[in-house]
């Protein structure tokens, strides 16, 4: 008996419009409108005289301003300045940490590496706050204790400067970053390549120094230099501690640009031009170094190093040191922070029952607080539910080769990595303002919730892509082939097979969406303001304690909710 | 001659400029083992891709049970769902967050077959591969050669018209590739199954198939038996590809007692027939053998068709010694059986069995 024939064979010539290519047809337009555009306002606008909403004027008044503004240039220059000045403290403590827990037989290696992570999820705000209840020089509590010894006299430490950013920087995410990029690099170096060297001769200093850190060099290199960008788009530290003393960056001085009265949109904009150039120029810097043959030919050693670098004594002094620093930096500040939280006034421990639950009570009760909580959890939901199926759908479509234009919608992808929050945010303003598109994003959750989604764009993409890559086209192909249509492929085969990635970057996500200010700053109104840019107001209006109280409760939802993703077998981690 | 299960009709692949797949054409009896054979990136597995559909040819036509599948000029396209294939992919492609019987029951629960319907099939495909009894395990937890059954117990349970393989023994180690091959043949003969069996191993494409296709270029180089393909290659491509061919380039010398090659040396040898024709007096030939086409023989005893030789060297490899040998102005590597010693440095004679030559021009 012969098999039926296949069907099909009886359709018309006609100019069949494949669903893929639909497909690759709505994303390139959708993110040429949301990211595309918010970058050409930004550019148009900085030639626009005129403020937002009224008949265009073009002309370079904006920029002469400006930069005749002796600020502009200041500001630039700090961001370069503190950028470069604290990665190096960062890079040197980060090689430490990561090779004394990959390559070393330190005690607790694990546990230290685990309590590093999680202490990379630990928002950078809550941080600083904590830091100021430390150290600020009326009240902060290691001022207090120093002026306690005879040989101090007024205040010993003071956040609002320089060394006072600098020195929050170090504790913050920003080096638990590191570690966690740098300690699977460490491990994964080939065991050979140090056997080599101790069977050459070399003891342990000569090996590090002639083997393995020359050998990582280039990685550690990229690490450096990612540090750096992402250092040029930091934005909290530097509003809660510089701008009382005077120190601008240009991210803070756009905020100030926008805040002030009558907001200067077009030196913002010319200001902000300027820093997409260079950010985008160091960016591409950055991949030409990366997909150099540098890198890869360095860390492809065969087999994982079990050998590890006997410490003798020292590994105890080693574990001491690591938990010392963990301790001063991220315990103490977050300790201070409870108890600044449960202080009647803080600072003051001398009057009598210092301590109160007033704070967290009025906290839980303020009827802003409960809208800004809705507000919080229903913009990082539809963050991250919507940068799953947005993402995974860009990234599918991507690998699968079937593309005409794909470098074009990878590069549109790629574009919130050159857009710090604060610039993401002011073209996503400059895109509500100057369309139709104001009447539902403008000051809404729905816009928050739309610029957010479209920052976690590279991280979320990457991501994905890479769970593709991993599975390979086969699996999918097996299903087609089997007699799956692409839908019930997609239904059974991949959407279980990445759920962990989707689990992964949807928990990082709605943890980025909960903390993130420098995004959301420009886009709220009172009635769409998050939980971060309540802690904000508090932070700028003094009510340090019900800030207290604030960035604990945020703190502690972020690693509540991390714990529990790794519990469930996600793979969390910074990049 | 019966409809062919599956036709190729000039199809051309691009990738950028490349052709991949340079206007092939063949048809796969029913029944058939149709082995496309070659080195990597050949163009063999485009082509079983091609038929899968999971590439759209750029030009000709692809027939399955005679029906158009693929045809770009007439902008007929069938998607690999609707072709009702089984294929068996190099790494399996056993699907890790399923278990064995749900791998197989997959093709089935696509076309909402009834749930005892489904059970019985799959046991029956399972038993059929040999992994009765393991059908709740993890995909995860099976071995190499238990994965290699579970993807063909799913590419077999929905009784495909035609089953493609692409290198399914590559990634077993020697012994179990060798018992995977027979139980294939085995598997085959008693399903009656139609495949289309791509490899680059010409040890499996020897044993297993009907017809061979070796491909080169993303062009066939020659389509036969496997004895064909082997015995009388149709270019010195084909020859080096199936095993070690020997080459020795000399004129070729028509008389009136048969046709000779001579070569650069003298010496020379006769030839039996002639594929080409056109080849006159003179005419700078090339004869292909396979090594073990030669005998070598002490100097003393003379045979019908010889040339004389020197042994240069003489390595032993445990089953037999393998001698190198100054002919007919070339070194030659050839086989000798341990029953005979030779030593480096001593005359012998080479003998060559007529049928074994293949004149190709030069």
């Amino acid at each position: 008996m012969s098999l039926p024939a296949p069907t099909g064979v009886f359709v018309r010539p006609r100019v069949r419009l494949r669903p893929i290519r639909v497909a690759e047809i709505v994303a390139l337009l959708f993110f040429a409108a949301a990211m595309g555009l918010p970058l050409v306002f930004l550019l148009v606008g900085s030639f626009n005289l005129a403020s937002p909403g009224q008949a265009a004027i073009y002309g370079l008044g904006n920029w002469t301003s400006a930069f005749s503004d002796p600020t502009t240039l200041s500001a630039l220059w700090m961001s370069f300045l503190l950028s470069s000045v604290r990665l190096i403290p960062a890079m040197i403590i980060a090689v430490i940490f990561a090779w004394l827990i990959a390559r070393t037989d330190m005690p607790g290696g694990n546990a230290i590496e685990f309590i590093c992570w999680l202490a990379f999820f630990i928002p950078d705000f809550p941080l600083t706050l904590a830091w100021i209840l430390l150290l600020d020089p009326n009240y902060g509590f290691l001022n207090l204790l120093a002026q306690k010894l005879p040989w101090v006299d007024g205040p010993l430490f003071n956040p609002y400067s320089f060394w006072g950013i600098v020195w929050v920087h170090t504790s913050a995410g920003g080096i638990w970053f590191k570690v966690i990029l740098l300690t699977p690099v460490f491990r994964r170096l080939g065991a050979s390549l140090e056997e080599a060297a101790r069977v050459a001769g070399a003891n342990t200093v000569a090996m590090l120094r002639r083997v393995t850190l020359p050998v990582l060099a280039p990685m550690i290199l990229a690490v450096a230099v990612l540090s750096f960008i992402r250092g040029l788009q930091s934005f909290n530290t530097e509003l809660l501690l510089g701008i009382p003393a005077g120190i601008y960056v240009y991210s803070t001085r756009i905020y100030d640009y926008i805040r002030r009265e009558p907001a200067s949109y077009g030196e913002a904009t010319a200001l902000g031009s300027i820093f997409i150039v260079v950010l985008g120029a160091l960016l591409f810097l950055y991949w030409r170094f990366l997909s150099g043959k540098r890198k890869f030919t360095v860390v492809t050693g065969q087999g994982y190093s079990v050998a590890r670098v006997k410490l003798g004594k020292w590994r105890y002094v080693a574990m001491a040191g690591c938990i010392f620093y963990i301790a001063v930096m991220t315990l103490l500040p977050l300790i201070f922070l409870v108890i600044g939280s449960f202080m009647r006034r803080y600072g003051f421990f001398n009057i009598s029952s210092p301590f109160t639950l007033a704070h967290w009570q009025s906290l839980l009760s303020d009827p802003i607080f409960l809208v800004a909580l809705k507000n919080s959890l229903l913009i990082a939901t539809m963050t991250s539910v919507g940068g799953i199926f947005l993402y995974s759908a860009v990234a599918y479509l991507l690998v699968s080769r079937r593309m005409v234009a794909a470098p074009l919608l990878e590069g549109l992808c790629w574009l919130p990595h050159i857009l710090p929050g604060i610039l993401l945010g002011l073209g996503i303003l400059w895109l509500f303002l100057a369309t139709p598109l104001r009447f539902i994003f403008y000051g809404t959750v729905w816009g928050i919730a739309m610029a957010l989604m479209l920052g976690d764009s590279p991280v979320t993409t990457q991501a994905f892509r890479a769970g593709f890559m991993q599975l390979g086209a086969d699996l999918e192909e097996a299903a087609r082939v089997t007699g799956a249509s692409w839908w019930y492929t997609y239904r059974k085969i991949l959407l279980p097979l990445l759920a962990p990635i989707a689990g992964a970057v949807g928990l990082m996500n709605f943890g980025g969406a909960l903390t993130s200010i420098s995004i959301p700053v420009l886009l709220y109104s009172h009635q769409s303001r998050p939980l971060a840019i309540l802690l904000l107001e508090y932070s700028v209006t003094g009510e340090l304690e019900r800030g207290a109280a604030l960035g604990l409760l945020i703190t502690a939802i972020i690693c509540a909710m991390m714990l529990i993703g790794r519990k469930l077998g996600l793979r969390l981690s910074g990049m | 001659m019966a409809q062919a299960v599956l036709e190729f009709r000039g199809v051309v692949k691009r990738f950028q400029s490349v052709n991949a797949v340079d206007g092939v054409s063949f048809a796969i009896q029913p029944g058939e083992i149709f082995t496309l054979l070659g080195p990597s990136g050949c163009g063999k597995t485009t082509t079983l891709r091609l038929a899968a559909g999971l590439e759209e040819p750029d030009g000709g036509e692809i027939l399955l049970n005679g029906a158009a599948v693929a045809a770009p000029k007439q902008g007929v396209f069938l998607p690999p769902e609707k072709r009702r294939l089984g294929m068996v992919f190099q790494s399996y492609a056993i699907w890790p967050h399923l278990t064995v019987f749900e791998n197989v029951a997959f093709p089935l629960r696509v076309r909402r077959e009834a749930n005892d319907n489904i059970r019985r099939r799959v046991s029956q495909a399972l038993e059929s591969v040999g992994l009765g009894g393991l059908s709740e395990r993890g995909a995860t937890q099976l071995s190499g050669g238990q994965q290699q059954r579970v993807a063909l117990a799913r590419a077999l349970v929905y009784e495909p018209a035609l089953l493609l393989l692409d290198e399914p023994l590559s990634n077993l180690d020697a012994k179990l590739r060798e018992q995977m091959r027979f139980e294939l043949r085995a598997l085959q003969q008693k399903l009656e199954l139609t495949i289309l069996y791509v490899t680059h191993d010409q040890t499996e494409a020897m044993t297993l198939s009907d017809r061979i296709a070796v491909v080169h270029g993303g062009r066939f180089e020659q389509v036969g038996t496997p004895e064909q393909v082997y015995e009388s290659p149709a270019s010195g491509f084909v020859g080096d590809f199936l095993g070690r061919m020997i080459a020795l380039d000399g004129t070729l010398k028509n008389s009136a007692n048969g046709r000779r090659v001579q070569f650069a040396d003298g010496a020379s040898l006769k030839v039996d027939s002639l594929p080409v024709d056109s080849l006159g007096d003179g005419a700078a030939v090339r004869l292909l053998m396979r090594p073990e086409d030669i005998q070598i023989l002490p100097i003393a005893e003379l045979g019908p068709n010889q040339i004389t030789g020197a042994i240069e060297q003489v390595d032993y490899l445990g089953d037999r010694f393998e001698c190198h040998v100054r002919a007919a102005g070339a070194l030659l590597v050839l086989p000798a059986s341990k029953k005979m010693r030779f030593n480096a440095g001593a005359q012998i004679r080479l003998n060559f069995d007529p049928a074994g030559l293949n004149l190709l021009p030069r």
